[in-house]
C-alpha cells in the first residue's frame, strides 16, 4: 500500500513559519546555552506572580534585565541588573551587531521574553526574525509564533506552574 | 492676444449670452508661475522624486525605517506566493523589506486618498452649493493654508482658488499608487522616501477638506471659546427619537440639522454621532457660539454596542471608519440603515429617484433595511421624519429595551470556559475569567471589561455557546454606560496668527516645554483613560496639549474629583496649559500648520514650495510630539507620516506595531547625530533626541516620558533645555521608577540642568562621567561634547548655510 499521507510538504510557505514550542526543560537548556543572554520582560510583569519569578530567573540563570514599557519599578529594589529600554526599540538594535547593548559590552544572541501583550511582543520578535540571528525564547502565557521558540498557550495557572518548573531547572 | 481667466463675461451686442469659464488647463501651474514676484522655496509642485535626495534621505538616515513583517509570504502577484522570510526575494525580484516597505506605504496612499477624496467632495459640494467665490474666512490670520502653500506655492482666498491644491494631490495620488505594481519599486527605502511624501500631501489633502468647512459651515474659526458639547452614551434621552450619524463626512448631516431647525425639532429629539462627523456636526453654525443642541456619542468602538444598546432610530452613515456590519447589526433591532455617501452603499437599493414618502413608507415597513440616498436635500428630510416615525414603532414593538436580567443570566449561565473568547479577542481581554465570576453572581469583572472593549464582537463569532458576548459585556455594564457623560470644547479650527505670535520665542527657546498633539483612534492597550493621564499630565507640566478626532473625544469622558472635565479645568487656547480642540481628524493639518506657521510668522521663513526648510526648522528647533495612542486606521498612518516628514515625531499605542514600519534613530551612533551650523557651514553636534520619529509604546506611563524627552531640540536656550529635562526626568522617575540613564547626554553647561537639583546632578557629573567642576563658581569646567551657543542656527541642510 502506498501511503499517501507521508509528504505534505507546502511548495510555497503560507502564512508564517511557527515557533518550535517547548517544555520548561528545553527553555532552561536554551538559556544555558546563551552566550550573551537577556531577559526582556514587558509591563505584564507588574503582576506580582510573575515579578517574583521573573526576578527568580534573572536571579538563577544570571540574567541582565530588558525592563520595557513601564515594568523598570517593579525592579528597582530588587537585586538584579535591570534597565529600561523600550521594546520597539531594543527590537530594532537586536538587529544591529554594533549595538553596544545595555551594558556596553555588544549584542547579544538570545533574549527571553515573558509578560507581554501577544500581538506587541509578536510584531516586533517578527524584525529579528527575519532580520537577524539572534534567539528568541517566550516563556510566555501565550504562544509566541515569532519566536524562535515558545510555550504553548497556557492558563494562568499552568503558566506560574511552568515557570515554576523553569526555575527549578536552571 | 488677452488671456483667458477664470469667471463669468458677457459678450458685446449679444443679449442674454453670458459665458461661464470654470476652469483653464494647466492654470495651477501658472498660477504658480505668476507667484515668481514673491519668495518662492526650491520645490513648488513636487513630484515623487522632489523631496527624496533634498530631505526624506537626510531624515532617513537618521530615522531608520524599523520593518517589522506581518506574514512571511507576498501574494502579491500570479508569480507567488512567495516566502520571503528572513529577507528572500520572491519570483519578481523584491525582497522581504521592499515588499513590507510597500505595505506600509500602500497604507500611507490609502489614508492620503481617504483625506484627498473628502475634500474632493467637500470641495464640489460646497462649490455647487455656495459658489466658487466664497472667501475662506477662517478667523483673524494671514496664513490660511499653510499646508497648501508649502505644496503649490498658493495662497487661495476662496473655494475656486483652492482647486488647483486639489488637482495636484489627486494626480501625485495616481503617480503614487502606480509604484505599488508588480515590478515597479523595490527598494524599501524609496517606499519611505515615497511614504513621506504621501503623508506630506495628506496634510494638503486634511487642509483643503478641513478649511472649506470651516468657512462654508461656519464653523468656530480658531476660536478658543467654542462651545462645550456634550459627550457619552449617556447623554441620549432615551425618551426622545435619536437619529444616529456615523463616520467623517458632515456634508450630508447639515441638511438633517437644517431640516430639524426648520421644523423646530431640535429639542424633540436627539442627533448625536460616532466618528470624526460628530465632531463635525458640533461645529455647524457654531462660529458664534450658539448653544449646541448636537451631541457626541464616541469614538468608532462605540458603533455596535450603540446600536446594541437599540437606542439609534435610524442610522446615517456616510464614509471612514464605519463598521462593516451596520446594517447586519441594525436589521436585528430594526433600525433602518441610510448610506448618504457613494463611498459606502452596503448593497443597499437606491432611492434618490423616488418620492420622500413613499422612501419613508417602504422604510417603515422593514421592507428593505436600509437605503442609499444621496440627494442631500431629500436626505434631511428622510433621515429626520423616519426618526420620529421609527420612534414609535420601535418602542411599541420593544426594541428599544434591554435585554433583562434574567437573560444575562442565562446567557452567562451557558459558558462553558472554553477560553476561545480569550484567544480571538484583538485587546486579550480576559473574558473567560470574568465569565466564571459572572456565573457567581459578581458581574465587575465584566463590566471592568465594558471600557477597553473595541466592541468588535470577534469573541462572539468563535463562541461554540453562541452567547452575544458584546451584550453581555454592555448589559453587565449597564449602569456605567448611563453614567458616561462628559464634556467636550467644539473643535476650534486652526491656530491663529496672534497665538503663533505670543507662543512662537517660547516654543524655540524652549521654555514652553512642547507641544503635545493627542491625535487618532480608539484602538487602545487598555481603555480610554490612558489618553485622559496623558493630557492630565502634560497640562498641569503646562506643555500646550492640542488634539483631534477619537483623542479629543476620549479625554472629554473622565471628570476629576470635584466633577469636571479638562475641557472645563484647562482653556482652549494654543497656549501653555492650554487644551486646544482643534476639530476632527481632517483638522490634524491645523497642528502641522501651527508648527510651519511658527517658522513662518516668527522665523520668516518662506513658506512657499519650501518644505524641506520648513520641515528642518521643526526638527531642529520646535518641540512637538504627536500621540496617536489607539491609531488602527490607514488615516492614522498618512497622518502621522506626514508629522514625519514635517519633523514631528509621533508615538503610537502597541497595536500600531501592526503598521509594520517604525522609524527610530540609533541613540549610540554619534555619526547620526550631527547637523550644520547655517552660519558657516560647520558641523555641529546635537544631543540624541528626539530618538524616533514613529515609534510604539507599551503603556501610557511609559509614553509620558518618551514624549517629553521627544520634545527636546538643538537650539534649545539653556532655561529652555533645564525646563525640558526637569519635566522629561520628573516623568521619568516617578513613571518608570529612576532617573533616566542617559540625561548626562543633554547638558551643555551647568545652566542646562534642572534648577531643584543642580548640585546634585552635578555632584554624579563629576563622580560619574569624569566632567570637571569647578565648585566655587558651580561651573562645569570640562566634560560636554556639545557646546552651546546661543546663536547658531542648526540645520540638517547644507544648501541652507553661508559659505558653501
Amino acid at each position: 500500500m502506498v501511503d499517501t499521507t507521508k509528504n505534505t510538504r507546502l511548495f510555497t510557505t503560507y502564512g508564517v513559519s511557527t515557533s518550535r514550542a517547548i517544555n520548561p526543560n528545553m527553555a532552561a537548556k536554551m538559556i544555558s546555552k546563551a552566550k550573551r543572554p537577556l531577559l526582556v520582560v514587558g509591563a505584564g510583569v507588574l503582576n506580582p506572580e510573575l515579578l517574583d519569578r521573573a526576578v527568580a530567573i534573572a536571579q538563577k540563570a544570571n540574567l541582565p534585565i530588558a525592563a520595557t514599557g513601564s515594568s523598570l519599578p517593579g525592579f528597582v529594589d530588587k537585586d538584579v541588573d535591570a534597565n529600561y529600554i523600550n521594546l520597539h526599540q531594543l527590537g530594532f538594535y537586536l538587529t544591529d551587531p554594533d549595538w553596544p547593548g545595555l551594558d556596553g559590552k555588544g549584542n547579544y544572541d538570545t533574549i527571553i521574553v515573558l509578560a507581554f501583550k501577544r500581538y506587541y511582543i509578536n510584531q516586533v520578535l517578527s524584525g529579528t526574525r527575519n532580520f537577524s540571528k539572534v534567539k528568541a525564547i517566550s516563556i510566555d502565557r501565550n504562544y509566541i509564533q515569532n519566536a524562535t521558540m515558545s510555550f504553548g498557550n497556557l492558563s494562568k495557572e499552568d503558566h506560574y506552574a511552568a515557570l515554576d518548573e523553569l526555575i527549578g531547572y536552571l | 492676444m488677452s488671456k483667458l481667466t477664470t469667471g463669468s463675461f458677457s459678450i458685446e451686442d449679444l443679449q442674454s449670452v453670458q459665458i461661464t469659464i470654470e476652469n483653464i488647463v494647466g492654470a495651477a501651474k501658472e498660477a504658480a508661475d505668476e507667484k515668481e514676484a514673491g519668495p518662492m522655496g526650491p520645490s513648488p509642485f513636487p513630484g515623487l522624486e522632489t523631496y527624496r535626495d533634498d530631505w526624506n534621505l537626510k531624515l532617513l538616515d537618521r530615522y531608520e525605517p524599523v520593518v517589522t513583517p506581518m506574514c512571511d509570504q507576498c501574494c502579491y502577484c500570479t508569480y507567488g506566493p512567495c516566502d520571503l522570510s528572513n529577507n528572500k526575494r520572491g519570483a519578481c525580484g523584491i525582497d522581504q523589506l521592499g515588499h513590507n516597505g510597500r505595505e506600509f506605504f500602500l497604507r500611507v496612499i490609502t489614508g492620503t486618498a481617504c483625506h484627498a477624496a473628502h475634500g474632493r467632495h467637500l470641495l464640489d459640494h460646497l462649490i455647487d452649493t455656495f459658489g466658487e467665490d466664497l472667501p475662506l474666512d477662517l478667523g483673524d490670520s494671514n496664513v490660511l493654508t499653510p499646508n497648501v502653500t508649502i505644496a503649490t506655492g498658493l495662497r487661495p482666498k476662496t473655494l475656486g482658488e483652492i482647486k488647483p491644491a486639489m488637482e495636484f494631490v489627486e494626480e501625485q495620488l495616481t503617480q503614487l499608487l502606480a509604484t505599488i505594481h508588480a515590478g515597479q519599486e523595490s527598494a524599501e527605502i524609496d517606499y519611505d522616501s515615497k511614504a513621506l511624501f504621501s503623508g506630506s500631501l495628506d496634510h494638503v489633502g486634511m487642509e483643503i477638506s478641513d478649511v472649506v468647512q470651516i468657512a462654508a459651515y461656519d464653523f468656530p474659526k480658531g476660536d478658543p471659546e467654542a462651545p462645550l458639547v456634550e459627550i457619552g452614551m449617556g447623554t441620549i434621552d432615551k425618551e426622545k427619537p435619536f437619529l444616529c450619524v456615523i463616520g467623517h463626512n458632515v456634508a450630508g448631516v447639515t441638511y438633517m440639522m437644517d431640516y430639524m431647525e426648520d421644523h423646530e425639532l431640535t429639542d424633540k429629539m436627539e442627533i448625536a454621532g460616532l466618528c470624526c462627523t460628530a465632531i463635525d456636526l458640533t461645529r455647524y453654525k457654531e462660529a458664534d457660539r450658539r448653544p449646541p443642541y448636537a451631541k457626541v456619542i464616541g469614538s468608532m468602538s462605540k458603533e455596535l454596542k450603540v446600536i446594541r444598546s437599540g437606542m439609534p432610530d435610524v442610522i446615517v452613515v456616510d464614509e471612514q471608519c464605519v463598521r462593516g456590519d451596520v446594517v447586519a447589526e441594525a436589521q436585528k433591532l430594526k433600525i433602518p440603515v441610510i448610506a448618504s455617501n457613494a463611498k459606502i452603499m452596503y448593497g443597499l437599493p437606491n432611492r434618490d429617484e423616488q418620492d420622500v414618502d413613499a422612501t419613508i413608507e417602504e422604510l417603515k415597513s422593514g421592507a428593505i433595511p436600509g437605503a442609499v440616498i444621496l440627494d442631500y436635500e431629500k436626505l434631511g428630510e428622510i433621515s429626520v421624519r423616519l426618526t420620529e416615525e421609527m420612534h414609535e414603532i420601535r418602542k411599541a414593538e420593544g426594541f428599544r429595551d434591554i435585554p433583562s436580567d434574567e437573560e444575562l443570566k442565562a446567557w452567562v449561565d451557558k459558558c462553558a470556559d472554553c477560553g476561545a473568547c480569550y484567544g480571538a479577542c484583538p485587546i486579550e481581554l480576559d473574558i473567560p475569567e470574568a465569565m466564571k465570576f459572572a456565573k457567581e453572581g459578581d458581574y465587575s469583572y465584566l463590566e471592568n471589561l465594558h471600557d477597553a472593549c473595541i466592541g468588535c464582537r470577534r469573541c462572539e463569532q468563535v463562541c461554540r455557546k453562541d452567547i452575544p458576548i458584546l451584550s453581555v459585556i454592555e448589559k453587565a455594564s449597564q449602569k456605567l454606560i448611563a453614567e458616561e457623560r462628559g464634556w467636550m470644547r467644539a473643535g476650534r479650527g486652526q491656530v491663529t496668527d496672534a497665538e503663533i505670535r505670543a507662543e512662537g520665542l517660547n516654543l524655540v527657546m524652549g521654555t514652553t516645554p512642547g507641544i503635545i498633539a493627542i491625535i487618532g483612534c480608539p484602538n487602545y492597550i487598555d481603555g480610554s483613560k490612558d489618553v485622559y493621564y496623558i493630557a492630565e499630565e502634560f497640562l498641569k507640566r503646562n506643555y500646550i496639549v492640542v488634539v483631534t478626532g477619537c483623542g479629543a473625544m476620549d479625554i472629554g469622558m473622565y471628570k476629576d474629583e470635584d466633577g469636571k472635565t479638562l475641557y472645563e479645568r484647562f482653556p482652549g487656547g494654543f497656549e501653555c496649559g492650554g487644551l486646544a480642540n482643534i476639530g476632527s481628524c481632517v483638522s490634524n493639518a491645523h497642528i502641522t500648520g501651527a508648527a510651519e506657521k511658527v517658522a513662518a510668522i516668527f522665523a520668516q521663513r518662506t513658506l512657499e514650495g519650501n518644505l524641506a526648510e520648513i520641515a528642518d526648522y521643526t526638527l531642529t528647533r520646535v518641540g512637538a510630539c504627536g500621540l496617536a495612542w489607539g491609531a488602527f486606521s490607514q488615516k492614522a498612518s498618512s497622518i502621522g507620516t506626514g508629522c514625519n516628514i514635517l519633523g514631528v515625531p509621533a508615538v503610537l499605542g502597541a497595536h500600531s506595531s501592526k503598521y509594520r514600519r517604525a522609524l527610530i534613530a540609533k541613540n549610540y551612533d554619534e555619526s547620526k547625530w550631527k547637523v550644520y551650523d547655517a552660519r558657516n557651514g560647520n558641523e555641529m553636534l546635537i544631543p540624541p533626541a528626539p530618538e524616533f520619529l514613529l515609534t510604539t509604546a507599551e503603556t501610557w506611563q511609559e509614553a509620558l516620558p518618551m514624549m517629553a524627552k521627544a520634545c527636546i531640540r538643538p537650539s534649545d536656550n539653556n532655561m529652555g533645555r533645564s525646563i525640558k529635562l526637569t519635566h522629561w526626568m520628573e516623568l521619568h522617575q516617578k513613571y518608570l521608577g529612576e532617573r533616566p540613564k542617559d540625561w548626562w547626554k543633554f547638558v551643555r553647561s551647568e545652566a542646562d540642568i534642572p534648577l531643584a537639583k543642580r548640585a546634585e546632578l552635578m555632584k554624579i557629573l563629576e563622580a560619574e562621567h569624569g566632567w570637571e567642576i569647578d565648585w566655587k563658581r558651580k561651573k562645569i569646567i570640562s566634560g560636554p561634547k556639545i557646546k552651546f551657543d546661543v546663536s547658531a542656527q542648526p540645520t540638517n541642510l547644507k544648501r541652507l548655510c553661508k559659505e558653501v
